[in-house]
């Protein structure tokens, strides 16, 4: 150790900040700053963009597409309960009754990320085809009217987020669980707690700070996600605010409605966070 | 053309987001600067940064106009091309650019960088509107584009007749002195197609003939559009009897009153991918482009492509020069060297686009004829198809129902895009 860094100790943690920081200036706080910029700007790609202080574009955009704002956090809210409800017993089974397989059975779940995303989503329309082979042989056999179709529909679009996302909620679910010591819930249940009582007052408290990790990491790329509305949805009913922003971005080349959309977005997404981690925190306190 | 799959352009753009970019133009200064502040530790204040986020306007380079591009190639072409629009041969490698580097001893960097003309030009804008080279010597457009890049003078200029003789000498008279770049000043063909309807007879059950049938009630979600305002809004302008080019304010908003009238119908407003859906059966008529079905049709030769009673668009993808190019010279030889009949066939053979070079029809007849004498029956077959189709070479008749789209202004161009935007999105 060099005799100055010997001399101010304290300087030592902000090293070790230092490229973080760098990293985090370089790659988020200079390009929030710049889309922020674009979004207070007026003008066409063709004439020019001036930057204005055009704040009436935040309450502008968010009129214009407030159909597709509520969409999106109806849709991140129904992908959040459907991977919760599919996550939570695939974690719990693979934490406690996993055994010896509970490697294998992780890599399984985290199998399908060996492929791309778009790849998968787009198989997914291959497979569900209106003529393709489940479609079609159920309609062959009369068991499924002829014009029924998965496909271009809300149903088809969540169904897909949860499936591309269902991951997300099996691994932190599956890192908490892990760490509860299995003799909590047997000292309960010997204390004449139904399993029931046992899972609700001991499991599920203890597995509270997974649930929220899980809810975070399902529900925020949920709202923004726009592969999904637009490869299995496609119409307009099923269009997210991530397909708005893309459009207005590369077709229309309208840089200041998009930057101002994504902005609105985040800082939403961020009060609601701020709002359920208060909220969970207090349910935490009572459990 | 437009909006070509759309996946594979995310994938493209995330490609895109991580190579490249040799120069820095002013606009890519928060890129520079990101980089200065970690090698040099540079400091960034507020305003140097929200200076640097500025988008410049894109007026006056046209000052520089008058002058001609030309004199001799450097040895060097770097040429911006859409996917799967070169012939290609299995190893993936284009026989014509080899060719070409050999005969004229230029080096070629070929990319698939254009997934959409949009798309493309927010890319090359910020440059041209510093007055800086856009980093490519050759870029293809299709003719709006060229209108509005001519207009913003983005384009070099040149003297066809001096710098792409074979280009007079074999082009169609139809690709000659367009009205988005008359007397091609700054833009000769590459490839061009049709903008109409393809439908899948057992599907629908009938004859396809107009417009009129994608907004029939009987296909209710199995219905194509394009996402494309240019495309959409301009088969309905023809719809409406109006042609696109005279079209006005009120014209335009009683087309996409047709298309807001049709949209509970429609099952997806595509890009590209509208093929796939059309080959899986979810679609039993779509907007379609001619190069697509023709290649659809080798899997499924019962699908098929008309020009709607009420016109088409005929779409012309220009091979262009951006302003301030490196190497203008060499970018003239390539032009030149793919309007030799031959190469155009061997390009068209592949790519099974409307051809610009009509001589290249017999040359494909030539060559099916040859492999048919090898005893390469199934080449023989498929050259044939390609050198017979109206689709490749369409007939007078066909060429006289089709129409080119509107160059927009600025304003036009917005009010297009919020129209549909509207339609499709809500």
């Amino acid at each position: 150790m060099p005799g100055w860094l010997r001399r101010h100790r304290g300087v030592i943690p902000y090293l070790f900040l230092l490229p973080g920081t760098l990293w985090l200036l370089v790659l988020f706080v200079i390009p929030m700053l710049a889309m922020a910029s674009v979004a207070l700007q007026e003008g066409s790609l063709g004439t020019g963009y001036r930057l204005t202080f055009n704040f009436g574009i935040f309450p502008e955009v968010l009129a214009r597409w407030n159909e597709q704002f509520l969409r999106s956090v109806l849709y991140g809210l129904a992908v959040t309960v459907l991977t919760l409800a599919i996550g939570y017993p695939m974690a719990y089974t693979i934490a406690f009754r996993g055994g010896r397989y509970k490697n294998i059975l992780l890599l399984l779940v985290i199998l399908p990320f060996f492929t791309s995303f778009i790849i998968r989503t787009i198989s997914w329309k291959f497979i569900l085809a209106d003529q393709g082979f489940v479609l079609g042989a159920l309609k062959d056999w009369g068991w499924v009217d002829e014009g029924f179709r998965v496909l271009a529909t809300p149903a088809a679009v969540i169904a897909g987020i949860t499936y591309n996302y269902l991951p997300f909620v099996v691994l932190p679910l599956y890192v908490a669980l892990e760490k509860i010591d299995y003799r909590l819930i047997e000292a309960a249940t010997d204390l004449y707690a139904s399993r029931v009582q046992a899972f609700l007052r001991v499991t599920l408290p203890l597995s509270i700070a997974g649930v929220f990790a899980a809810t975070l990491l399902a529900f925020i790329p949920a709202v923004g996600d726009y592969i999904n509305a637009e490869l299995l949805g496609g119409t307009r009913e099923t269009t997210m605010i991530g397909n708005v922003v893309q459009s207005l971005y590369l077709t229309n080349n309208d840089y200041p409605q998009a930057s101002a959309i994504s902005l609105i977005l985040m800082v939403g997404l961020l009060i609601g966070i701020v709002v359920y981690t208060r909220t969970l925190r207090g349910q935490e306190l009572t459990a | 053309m437009d909006d070509r799959s759309k996946p594979s352009g995310i994938e493209r753009a995330v490609a895109r987001a991580f190579n490249r970019r040799r120069r820095l133009s002013r606009r890519a200064f928060l890129v520079g600067a990101g980089r200065g502040a970690v090698a040099g530790g540079a400091v960034l204040s507020l305003p140097a940064i929200l200076a640097a986020c500025g988008i410049g306007p894109g007026a006056s380079p046209g000052a520089s106009g008058g002058s001609v591009v030309g004199g001799d190639p450097a040895g060097t072409l770097i040429f911006a091309n859409w996917p799967l629009y070169i012939d290609q041969d299995d190893a993936g490698k284009s026989p014509t650019i080899d060719q070409f580097s050999e005969e004229a001893g230029i080096e070629v960097d070929y990319q698939e960088a254009i997934q959409e003309n949009t798309e493309f030009f927010g890319t090359i804008q910020p440059s041209l509107a510093e007055g800086q080279d856009t980093g490519w010597d050759m870029i293809v457009m299709t003719d709006w584009m060229i209108g509005k890049m001519v207009g913003l003078g983005y384009l070099e200029e040149f003297d066809a007749a001096a710098s792409v003789p074979n280009f007079v000498a074999n082009a169609g008279e139809k690709y000659k002195n367009p009205s988005y770049d008359p007397n091609n000043r700054h833009s000769v063909p590459w490839q061009s197609g049709i903008t109409g309807i393809a439908y899948n007879p057992e599907l629908t059950g009938r004859d396809i003939t107009g417009f009129a049938d994608l907004l029939d009630p009987a296909f209710e979600g199995r219905i194509g559009m394009y996402s494309d305002s240019r495309d959409s809004l301009s088969l309905a302008l023809l719809h409406n009897g109006v042609v696109p080019a005279d079209a006005t304010e009120d014209d335009v908003r009683a087309a996409a009153d047709v298309l807001r009238e049709q949209a509970p119908l429609v099952r997806g407003y595509y890009g590209n991918e509208y093929t796939q859906e059309l080959a899986a059966g979810s679609l039993a008529v779509t907007m379609a482009w001619s190069g697509d079905v023709f290649q659809l049709q080798f899997d499924n030769p019962d699908l098929k492509f008309v020009v709607p009673s009420a016109g088409g668009i005929l779409w012309v993808d220009n091979m262009a020069i951006p302003k301030r190019a490196k190497h203008p010279a060499d970018a003239l030889a390539m032009m030149d060297f793919v309007y030799r009949p031959e190469i155009a066939a061997q390009i068209t053979e592949y790519v099974n686009y409307i051809c610009p070079v009509p001589a290249a029809q017999e040359i494909i007849r030539t060559h099916a004829t040859e492999a048919a004498d090898g005893g390469d029956q199934e080449t023989a077959d498929y050259l044939t198809a390609v050198a017979e189709s109206e689709l490749v070479f369409p007939s007078d008749e066909m060429l006289g129902n089709l129409h080119s789209y509107k160059v927009l202004s600025e304003d036009e161009e917005t009010l297009w895009n919020t129209l549909m935007q509207e339609i499709t999105q809500g």
